[in-house]
């Protein structure tokens, strides 16, 4: 049994028809070395898609791991290939659970293949500062009104709380002191997603609870003890439209005053 | 007969090498005595210089000389003698070296409290006046680390692990012990970890770039200090278990020092102050000469520790992890052949510096690097992981699994028939419960020497992570590793280059060599 995707649907009759330029799927990840930085690829129906680049811990698209199957979400564009690949834009990456080490491959470097353009960061060190500006900066007591202040994480596929939510859980932390909140609603959600074969996969069952459970435990954990919390969770996903699924995968923290 | 005068030369380079740690003779005039035992009545100095295997180890400290007669970090506050200093000695570079281990041994017939039973053999319940007891801390430089199981939260309670753990090899007995194991009253874990450095400590425990509330590896809320509430950088020990020094040196007396009651307020205050106060890096090079010139590269030295900022990244080319400069880059050669070999010595460190900063391998399967956003693999540098300015450790929560206690990389004694070595740490078999999802990189069975952070975290993807080490002062602690495994800074090389296939050259493996041991 494959953890993390236990609850694969056959083509479900209600959902929506994939739009055409959607590449949603399930694949090995492929490194294509280059002179500089790697490439992310994944091939699907014998076309070859560019996912990410290495960049940094900033980046908006991490790239997948190999030794697993990556679940590709994304829409292919009308931008030059990019080693090779189509590149999909926008594109969500969810590293599926279960190690497959069918997953193994790295291509060499090749002349055709180089960037013909300056990669965010290069494969050393950097020029001294992040390869993106995306991190965002815990709030500042002095700009905090005392309202009610919304924030959303979103997961991978399965996901619980990863490297990249600090920077989303530390801005709610620092607002729910600054406001000095007295309650806090956490609401956790499950997804489904339909790939472009038309299956549709639903995450996990249980997974909207213990996503929103985490959270809670998470702000207690880091001192946000004070407020009352309400801890809620929907299990029932919303049908997937192979658009914006991903969006279905999350936590809604409100702060109120 | 090349082979035989090698060996002797290597017998004889270790022989004058242990002369001079037990040989205060050895040391020159004026320099101060290698061993500081607890009680004694000594000044501790602004600057403090010995010798190391590579040149000359210097420790500065921040105000006046200090007299240790009855300061806390020099007294032995519990019953079994021991005091802060019998672990952080200044000549290893405020660490404690196998060989110093070794010649505490010689000159006391194992009667010094370092080797007490509690944690100074391979078990409390082995004979301690058996030279073999002792054999983890004589040969590796190991303290034994006993940690409850199930973990205990910050809050005392027990965490529900997301593995369970057996004991698969016990050669010290201890964690099969019926007093002392995991099956007893207490069930207890015992693994073996070097002692780390107490020194340069703005950097480990600073509130910079990294330190969030949240664990920038996994988003679970970070150690915070019990008495400010703000959460650590979580670099300190090999376990990140102590958020501060405070609590450190709270653990330390209750564990190593087996105070019966907690040290008072201002005993901790002092040890806090006297840890906070120094500055450690090897100051010479037995071949590249100073390391401190006016004019060398500004990141080497202990002054340079003193002056740095803390808590920043180094990698990158604009502050650099240890800046050089390109100082030594290309230097002159004349008729001097003294100062020719100086300078090919200097031009080596330099590009051990620059193999460090830009040569690139595929780093792949190591939990929280490949894991936090660069991919597996992902083609970086040494510098990637040990980026933190001036330290070359991470800059908050470092820890990681590169697989130094993790096989199927970690050192083990090879079994066959023509091999009458035997395994001498522990092995245990970790199995991640059905609920979690399996290790990313190594399954759902691990087999580990030291299950590291996640004997505190209880957390299935923190098997045989360990917080990495400040690269500083590396000469004068050998050997390396939190377990001891790499007895020289070769084997720390080899190590990397068969972990990781990166097919350094040998003059590659040199320059870094030279490289790490002049930080």
């Amino acid at each position: 049994m494959l953890h993390g995707l236990a609850l694969v649907l056959a083509a479900g009759a209600q959902a929506a028809q994939p739009d055409p330029a959607v590449r949603n799927f399930i694949a090995c990840p492929i490194v294509r070395d280059t002179a500089s930085v790697p490439c992310w690829l994944a091939e699907y129906q014998g076309e070859l898609y560019f996912l990410t680049l290495q960049t940094d811990v900033s980046a908006p698209v991490n790239p997948p791991w190999l030794g697993h199957r990556v679940m590709v979400e994304g829409r292919r564009s009308d931008k030059a290939r990019i080693c090779g690949g189509i590149p999909l834009d926008p594109v969500h990456l969810s590293v599926i659970a279960e190690p497959d080490a069918s997953c193994n491959q790295i291509l060499p470097a090749e002349e055709r293949y180089n960037l013909t353009f300056e990669p965010p960061r290069p494969p050393g060190p950097s020029g001294g500062k992040l390869a993106f500006n995306t991190l965002p900066m815990p709030a500042q007591a002095a700009q905090v009104k005392a309202e009610v202040q919304h924030y959303t994480l979103n997961y991978d596929f399965n996901g619980l709380v990863n490297f990249k939510h600090p920077f989303q859980l530390a801005p709610a932390l620092e607002t729910a002191r600054a406001m000095g909140a007295k309650r806090v609603e956490i609401v956790g959600h499950r997804g489904a997603a339909l790939l472009s074969d038309g299956t549709v996969l639903q995450e996990r069952s249980g997974l909207a609870q213990q996503r929103a459970e985490q959270v809670a435990e998470l702000l207690r954990g880091a001192g946000l003890a004070a407020p009352s919390y309400t801890v809620r969770w929907i299990e029932a996903t919303r049908t997937p439209n192979g658009v914006d699924d991903y969006a279905g995968r999350r936590v809604e923290i409100t702060l109120l005053p | 007969m090349r082979l035989r005068q090698a060996l002797i030369t290597i017998l004889l380079a270790g022989v004058g090498w242990l002369y001079a740690l037990v040989s205060p003779l050895a040391q020159g005039a004026g320099t101060p005595d290698r061993w500081w035992g607890p009680g004694e009545d000594r000044t501790w100095p602004q600057r403090l210089d010995y010798e190391d295997g590579q040149g000359q180890i210097g420790v500065l400290r921040d105000g006046q000389p200090l007299a240790t007669h009855d300061h806390p970090f020099f007294t032995a506050l519990g019953p079994n003698g021991r005091a802060c200093v019998t672990c952080h000695q200044p000549a290893d570079g405020m660490s404690l070296s196998a060989a110093t281990a070794q010649a505490r041994w010689a000159a006391t017939g194992g009667r010094d409290p370092l080797f007490a039973a509690i944690d100074g053999s391979n078990c409390p319940a082995l004979p301690q006046d058996q030279e073999t007891s002792h054999s983890l801390l004589l040969k590796r430089g190991l303290i034994r680390i006993a940690l409850p199981w199930p973990p205990r939260g910050e809050d005392g309670r027990p965490i529900d692990p997301e593995f369970t753990i057996e004991v698969v090899r016990d050669p010290s007995g201890c964690n099969t012990s019926a007093e002392y194991g995991l099956n007893s009253s207490r069930p207890t874990i015992s693994v073996y970890r070097r002692p780390r450095p107490l020194a340069n400590t703005k950097y480990t425990t600073h509130q910079n770039f990294g330190v969030l509330p949240f664990i920038g590896k996994n988003g679970l809320p970070a150690t915070r200090d019990p008495e400010t509430g703000k959460p650590s950088a979580m670099n300190l020990m090999s376990d990140a278990r102590a958020p501060t020094l405070k609590v450190q040196a709270l653990d330390a007396a209750a564990t190593h020092l087996q105070m019966r009651t907690p040290p008072s307020a201002a005993q901790l205050a002092a040890i806090v102050a006297f840890e906070s106060s120094l500055y450690v890096a090897q100051s010479r090079s037995r071949t590249a000469g100073s390391l401190e010139e006016p004019d060398g590269p500004s990141g080497l030295g202990p002054a340079a520790m003193q002056k740095g900022e803390a808590g920043v990244l180094g990698n990158n080319t604009t502050r650099w992890v240890i800046p050089m400069e390109n100082k030594w880059k290309s230097l002159p050669r004349g008729d001097d052949a003294a100062v020719n070999e100086r300078n090919a010595a200097r031009e080596s460190i330099q590009r051990g510096h620059d193999i460090y900063m830009f040569r690139t391998f595929w780093i792949r399967d190591s939990m929280h690097l490949n894991s936090v956003g660069l991919g597996n693999p992902a083609k970086r540098t040494c510098a990637t992981c040990h980026g933190m300015h001036m330290t070359g450790m991470d800059t908050a929560n470092g820890w990681m699994d590169i697989g130094t206690t993790n096989l199927p990389w970690a050192k083990e004694e090879p079994q066959n028939p023509w091999n009458a070595q035997k395994p001498d740490l522990p092995l245990f078999k970790v199995t991640c419960k059905d609920r979690v999802a399996p290790h990313p990189f190594l399954g759902r069975v691990i087999y580990t020497q030291d299950p590291g952070r996640a004997l505190i975290s209880g957390r299935c993807n923190d098997v045989g992570t360990i917080v990495m080490q400040q690269l500083r002062g590396l000469s004068a602690r050998p050997p390396y590793f939190s377990n001891g495994s790499a007895a020289t800074l070769r084997e720390v090389v080899d190590f990397y280059d068969r972990r990781y296939e990166i097919g350094y050259s040998e003059q590659e493996k040199q320059d870094l060599i030279n490289f790490l041991g002049a930080l």
